[in-house]
């Protein structure tokens, strides 16, 4: 069933991108324009998405067939189950954007250290640790050896130990 | 003389140490692939020197298709998917007892497969540059489709997938000012994007996020050994070697070649060498129950694949795999473009690469014999600590290249889509190398086009681009061709009977 799903948003995203690529300025001196590429991959999400649809529903109704034929395990398709912790790294993500401004970047790397290690079951103590050696040290290499402006944050007001 | 003092120096040497090691790490946990090592490695090289940034990405990617044999023996766990295709033979004979004698296999195969290979891009490259020379518009044109058209055909599973997951490779690189009108594409009034979509928090997202959600979304890691290893490492080495020598050349043959072919890298070079190992074997019944012979063949393939995917990177700046998609990128970062005249420019550049590649697999020996001893050290690092630092250094990493918070989004996005793609089984090298590939395509043809005021035919003009050309068709039609002859050969073998 997921591949129906994946076929129809692939659709959607041919038809937009197509749709979008009509507004591109073209220059009457040249015979193809900038829209031609994102066009044609749109019309390739299309047909792509078209056929991974058609493919997948044509797939199910053989399924169906043989399980009313008494084979059913041709017909049973393992659904893996994906885990809602999958979204952890995102939200990490989005709260470093979100936070970094203010609490500073190392004090921002520590803090989604810690708690996605105490989320797995570290044990507090190595977590606290790790996190805190790991993100001084990434934060070193960054800031102080590659020169990277990492905020500093509002919150500790560039009141960071001078190694850094 | 050059090339040697470009890589001889303090620098370049403490590099390919500390790569050595961060690449024998990360294959042997599993979880973390080659591309993946190679991925993180990128924010680093950006702050390199040309040479000790590509050797870091050489020796990286050597040791980590190695060590991803620890945990595939130990554990029956592939470390890197390269390691998948033998992986039941290895953890049956170290279930024997015999884990260490088959890393020390693996070790030697892996190391001649990359000097194999090595040596095969040196005798091969500098010929084919020569001939690359002559290539214009229309040639690079047709190279790069064929690339494309490659990494569809020869991906593992679904054909409509892989074409799916290529074109959206091919729609991330049309982000950006439109190289002959000038005309903004997908920028959604972001500046960030105007100079086209940045390939390291795209390459980051695509290789480090993704797993890194697959990891969080999977149920938590218990990894226990329970082998027992008493045996020497090399002990046998020579033994096995004298008996399975013709699947040694083979293996790596077949690697140097599957990984030359874009879009296959190290994983397939070892899931076809072990099938043609198995096929052409006197023993193939014992394939599968622990024989040495299999391994040799995938073991060697899987290196040589690595050194195999340069040849198209450095001839022709076609990628032959996830890995030189990305080394493609960084090259053009630091404003090396692949292609002929990097043979040819005499700064010795192209030398010193070939240094690196031998004394990357040279060093593999002392290296992967420290690792093989302290493999239980390695397989039992836990992930759960480790996971948090990756992700941590990946944000870190993608806002270092431009110091912008965009790049963390596009990160972000990308790894997402990377993610739901992967879930659904949409193979992942196709849109690398569309993401590379797709603005040479269209920088050719649009060029092509407006040098013979748009006549298509020009591309089948000259006699090396036609040839190019009817590859292409041959190679897509090439599916309706074997339906067409197996169809016949069925009809034929029914009017016998």
């Amino acid at each position: 069933m997921r591949d129906v799903f994946a076929g129809i948003g692939f659709m959607i995203a041919g038809i937009v991108t197509i749709i979008t690529a009509q507004q591109f300025p073209t220059l009457p001196s040249l015979q193809y324009g900038p829209s031609l590429f994102p066009s044609l991959v749109g019309g390739g999400f299309c047909i792509g998405g078209a056929v991974l649809t058609l493919n997948a529903l044509w797939q199910r109704r053989k399924a169906a067939v043989q399980e009313v034929q008494g084979n059913p395990t041709l017909a049973a398709s393992p659904s893996e189950k994906m885990s809602w912790a999958m979204v952890l790294p995102p939200i990490a993500i989005v709260f470093y954007i979100l936070a970094s401004d203010y609490l500073g970047a190392m004090l921002t790397i520590t803090i989604i250290m810690f708690l996605l290690m105490l989320l797995r079951k570290t044990k507090i103590h190595v977590a606290l640790v790790t996190s805190v050696v790991m993100s001084s040290a990434i934060y070193f290499i960054f800031s102080h050896y590659l020169l990277i402006p990492l905020p500093q944050g509002v919150l500790l007001g560039g009141s960071l130990p001078w190694i850094f | 003389m050059n090339g040697v003092g470009l890589v001889l120096n303090f620098d370049t040497i403490l590099v390919i140490l500390a790569a050595s090691l961060f690449g024998i790490f990360v294959g042997a946990v599993p979880g973390l692939t080659a591309t993946m090592a190679v991925a993180l490695l990128v924010p680093l090289t950006f702050y390199m020197d040309t040479i000790p940034a590509i050797a870091a990405i050489v020796t990286t990617s050597a040791m980590a298709i190695f060590a991803g044999d620890i945990p595939g023996t130990y554990l029956n766990i592939p470390g890197t998917p390269a390691s998948a295709a033998y992986v039941g033979e290895s953890h049956a004979l170290a279930k024997k007892g015999r884990a260490r004698e088959v890393l020390g296999i693996n070790l030697v195969c892996s190391v001649f497969g990359g000097i194999f290979g090595t040596i095969i891009l040196i005798v091969v490259a500098q010929s084919l540059a020569e001939v690359a020379l002559k290539f214009s518009a229309f040639e690079y044109f047709w190279l790069a489709v064929l690339g494309l058209s490659c990494s569809i055909f020869i991906s593992v599973g679904s054909r409509t997938k892989a074409f799916l997951s290529l074109l959206f490779g091919i729609l991330l690189s049309t982000v950006g000012l439109d190289m002959m009108s000038g005309a903004p594409r997908f920028t959604f009034g972001v500046p960030d994007l105007m100079a086209g979509i940045n390939f390291i928090p795209v390459m980051i997202g695509m290789f480090a996020l993704n797993e890194l959600m697959g990891y969080y979304g999977s149920k938590s890691e218990k990894k226990t050994i329970s082998i027992v290893d008493n045996d020497s490492v090399f002990h046998n080495v020579p033994r096995h070697i004298k008996r399975y020598w013709r699947n040694l050349l083979r293996g790596s043959s077949i690697g140097t070649l599957i990984g030359a072919l874009p879009g296959a890298g190290a994983d397939i070079a070892a899931w076809i060498s072990y099938g043609v190992g198995k096929g052409r074997s006197k023993d193939s019944a014992k394939y599968g129950t622990g024989h040495i012979e299999g391994i040799v063949d995938a073991s060697s393939a899987n290196n040589s694949g690595i050194s195999g995917a340069w040849v198209p990177a450095l001839v022709f700046g076609i990628p032959g795999d996830s890995i030189t998609a990305i080394v493609i990128g960084v090259l053009y970062m630091k404003g090396m473009n692949p292609g002929p005249t990097i043979f040819m420019d005499g700064s010795g550049l192209i030398y010193a690469l070939f240094i690196v590649f031998i004394l990357a697999n040279l060093m593999m020996l002392p290296i992967g014999y420290m690792a093989i001893r302290l493999s239980k050290l390695f397989i039992l690092t836990p992930s759960r600590v480790l996971m948090p630092i990756i992700l941590c250094f990946c944000i870190v990493g993608a806002f270092a290249i431009n110091n912008s918070v965009v790049d963390i989004w596009l990160m972000l996005i990308v790894g997402l889509v990377a993610y739901l793609l992967a879930v659904n089984g949409f193979p992942m090298a196709p849109a690398i190398l569309g993401l590379v590939l797709g603005s040479v395509v269209e920088n050719n043809f649009m060029s092509a086009m407006l040098r013979t005021g748009g006549d298509l035919t020009s591309f089948f003009a000259r006699p090396i681009s036609a040839g190019l050309g009817i590859a292409v068709i041959l190679l897509w039609c090439s599916p309706l061709l074997i339906k067409a002859y197996r169809y016949q050969k069925q009809k034929s073998e029914r009017a016998s009977l």
